[in-house]
């Protein structure tokens, strides 16, 4: 009898899950009234919550920033985000709370390549609610051009072969690949001897592989020094290509350092300190100290909405990809729908942010840029390596 | 040459940390019974307290004593508050609240601190080559810290009453009782030294790693291993048995494969437990049905 009642209370809370959960293929409807409704996921615990937490203080920022100014078109933005925690089934409940439950009109500058793939199926299929601007992004998901689906950064794999061409530039013949061993740094890793050898086909690329969180990189760097590399390239989250630039330091390992654009961030400049000295990386974004009145913007809009956030890389990308959000949400004239902002991200035109390279958007295009931005730590900053530029083209 | 050197000297070095931990859950447990799941949290978030002292102008040994008393301390009313009102016996009650207590407080570091990782300064600076590989003092450093610190707990079990008493409760709650020992302030002493072997490894490895949430995870993961190897009964086994897969961990990386380094430590405690259940140091208990 008593089993029966557990049963029974068990099912009715199922049911009762079940009708509140979202009503399924109908577009967002937050865009109506006085405020327009947009959302985002970010990884704000577990392993890479270092990358998140700020990207959310970016996006957040420019948000409360054009609040602060009166709204886009006269409407306010309520920018609601959830927590993920970098995993692709809490990325589905977030979307479904986001889409379902808030009806936001956009996911607008969320974070996640596999986490954000997971929440297609619901998000740009079943509710056609478009997502703008990931922090991510893999080569089949502008090719071909998904209805919904825009994009604004080079993808990790482009800039693998950045990192790999601009070792080969600087003349470097043996380049050893240091990367995590999961799938998606894999899969960055694979394009950095294609990169390299586009400059010098007689370039010499080899991998060493190193369990994700590794804290120790002493054994690595010993390992490295018998192979005798003329450079590296880092392919790690940057709290361990850190780890790895003191230990390079520290056991006498003098090769310059190459990483892709999770690398530029200043986290890593605040764990390596001196060891970060003269690394190299193609960052998404202008430098996040660069003096230019577009960053100096971003910086007080993060002072302002989030003081405890330090300048950086991953809180500038976001800024700036929601920054180009509200530039398309401008052109919007009426109600702002899901439709319509699929509909203004289709028209066309160059988005200027001053701090991404130019977006460019059509109806066959959606991925606004794929250039890359040559950084290197100079006196304890990352400076700007000239202007934006093109990675070659090796990705397929 | 230098790679073996490199290998086995900061293996060591990590070990030690990993024992100093271990040595913390193990102390925990054995007189309280429970597997203290916020051990890690606790002790990452002290450090970060630390930092901030630090930061306030306070000598860096001052700041990391204030650190390891705080954990101590938050400890202590952490077990006083959510695990005591559970009572005896609620093992695994006792295992899920201090896993959901470990999240809540991930939280509030988070909350308190920011999410940025953080460099943390070194008590000793300099560095010293052996056998061609390079480490820093601060590395060596927590080997002779962790041997001072285990022979002090070893003599504090061994030669002094409260050592008895902390023993005698570790065999037999009831017993304790019935000769005057008070189990509940042996508790608290427990949780306060097990906390403060944690809280001194987090400052011992915090230097080398820097302070980020959730940096401490491997760490503990590895410690646990460690006293499972080393026995769950025994406290020189949780420190040996967090030496030898510091030293395993870094063997593995160097001559094995650096991706492979888990699975190779791993099974290899999962072998010695097959043969050897109770750990290398741990006591066979026996039940009468």
């Amino acid at each position: 009898m008593r089993v029966a009642s557990v049963l029974a209370v068990a099912l009715m809370a199922l049911g009762v899950a079940a009708c509140g959960s979202d009503d399924g293929g109908s577009s967002g409807g937050g865009g109506g009234g006085d405020t327009i409704k947009v959302g985002a996921w970010f990884p704000l615990s577990g392993p890479v919550a270092a990358s998140g937490i700020p990207q959310k203080a970016g996006a957040s920022a420019y948000f409360d920033q054009v609040n602060a100014a009166g709204g886009i078109n006269g409407k306010k933005v309520k920018y609601s985000t959830e927590d993920n925690a970098f995993d692709p089934q809490q990325t589905i409940q977030a979307a479904r709370k986001l889409v379902g439950d808030e009806k936001v009109v956009a996911i607008v500058s969320a974070n996640g390549t596999a986490t954000t793939a997971a929440a297609f199926p619901y998000v740009l299929n079943q509710a056609k609610v478009p997502i703008i601007n990931t922090y991510g992004g893999a080569g089949d998901w502008y090719k071909p051009p998904r209805p919904g689906l825009f994009g604004y950064q080079a993808l990790y794999e482009e800039q693998g072969a950045a990192a790999g061409a601009w070792a080969a530039e600087d003349g470097h013949k043996n380049i050893v690949v240091v990367r995590s061993d999961p799938a998606a740094f894999a899969g960055v890793a694979k394009y950095v001897g294609p990169g390299a050898k586009s400059v010098d086909p007689s370039v010499n690329v080899t991998e060493q592989v190193v369990k994700f969180q590794t804290s120790d990189y002493g054994p690595i760097v010993g390992q490295l020094k018998g192979k005798n590399p003329d450079a590296v390239v880092l392919i790690l989250a940057f709290p361990e290509a850190a780890a790895f630039l003191k230990q390079a330091k520290l056991q006498g390992l003098k090769v310059p350092a190459y990483g892709y654009a999770p690398t530029a961030d200043e986290g890593l400049i605040k764990l390596a300190g001196d060891a970060a000295n003269g690394f190299n990386a193609v960052s998404l974004t202008k430098p996040a100290m660069d003096p230019s009145p577009e960053m100096e913007e971003y910086r007080a809009a993060l002072k302002k909405s989030a003081p405890k956030e330090q300048p950086s890389g991953n809180s500038a990308a976001s800024f700036a990809a929601a920054k180009a959000f509200g530039e398309v949400l401008k052109t919007i004239k009426g109600d702002v729908s899901s439709q319509s902002i699929s509909a203004a991200f289709t028209k066309g035109g160059t988005i200027e942010t001053g701090i991404l390279p130019p977006l460019e958007y059509s109806k066959d295009k959606h991925l606004g840029a794929t250039q890359v931005q040559r950084v290197t730590v100079k006196d304890g900053k990352f400076v700007a390596e000239g202007e934006f530029i093109t990675p070659p083209p090796v990705v397929k | 040459m230098s790679e073996f050197w490199l290998s086995l000297i900061s293996g060591i070095s990590n070990g030690a940390v990993y024992g100093l931990v271990g040595l913390g859950l193990v102390i925990i447990y054995r007189s309280t019974d429970v597997m203290n799941f916020a051990i890690g949290t606790i002790a990452l978030g002290c450090m970060y307290l630390a930092l901030g002292i630090n930061a306030a102008g306070i000598p860096l040994a001052l700041a990391l004593l204030a650190g390891i008393a705080a954990c101590s301390l938050i400890g202590v009313g952490a077990r006083e508050v959510v695990i005591r009102p559970l009572g005896p016996g609620a093992l695994f009650s006792a295992l899920v609240v201090t896993m959901g207590l470990s999240l809540i407080l991930e939280e509030a570091t988070r909350g308190i601190w920011g999410g940025e990782p953080r460099r943390f300064p070194s008590l000793v600076e300099g560095s010293l080559t052996i056998g061609g590989a390079t480490f820093t003092n601060q590395r060596l450093l927590v080997i002779p810290v962790a041997a001072v610190a285990m022979l002090g707990v070893a003599y504090l079990f061994k030669k002094t009453p409260l050592g008895s008493a902390m023993r005698a409760v570790a065999e037999s709650h009831d017993t304790a009782t019935l000769l005057g020992i008070k189990p509940q302030r042996v508790a608290r002493v427990a949780w306060a030294l097990g906390m403060g072997l944690a809280a001194l490894g987090a400052a011992m490895v915090a230097p080398t790693i820097g302070l980020a949430i959730g940096g401490f995870a491997a760490i503990l993961f590895r410690s646990f291993a460690g006293i499972f190897l080393g026995g769950l009964t025994s406290m020189y086994g949780a420190v040996i048995g967090g030496v030898i897969v510091g030293v395993l961990d870094n063997l593995a990386a160097t001559y094995v494969s650096a991706s492979w380094r888990d699975t190779f430590v791993f099974s290899l405690v999962i072998l010695v437990l097959l043969v050897r259940p109770q750990g290398l140091f741990g006591e066979k208990t026996f039940a009468r049905v």
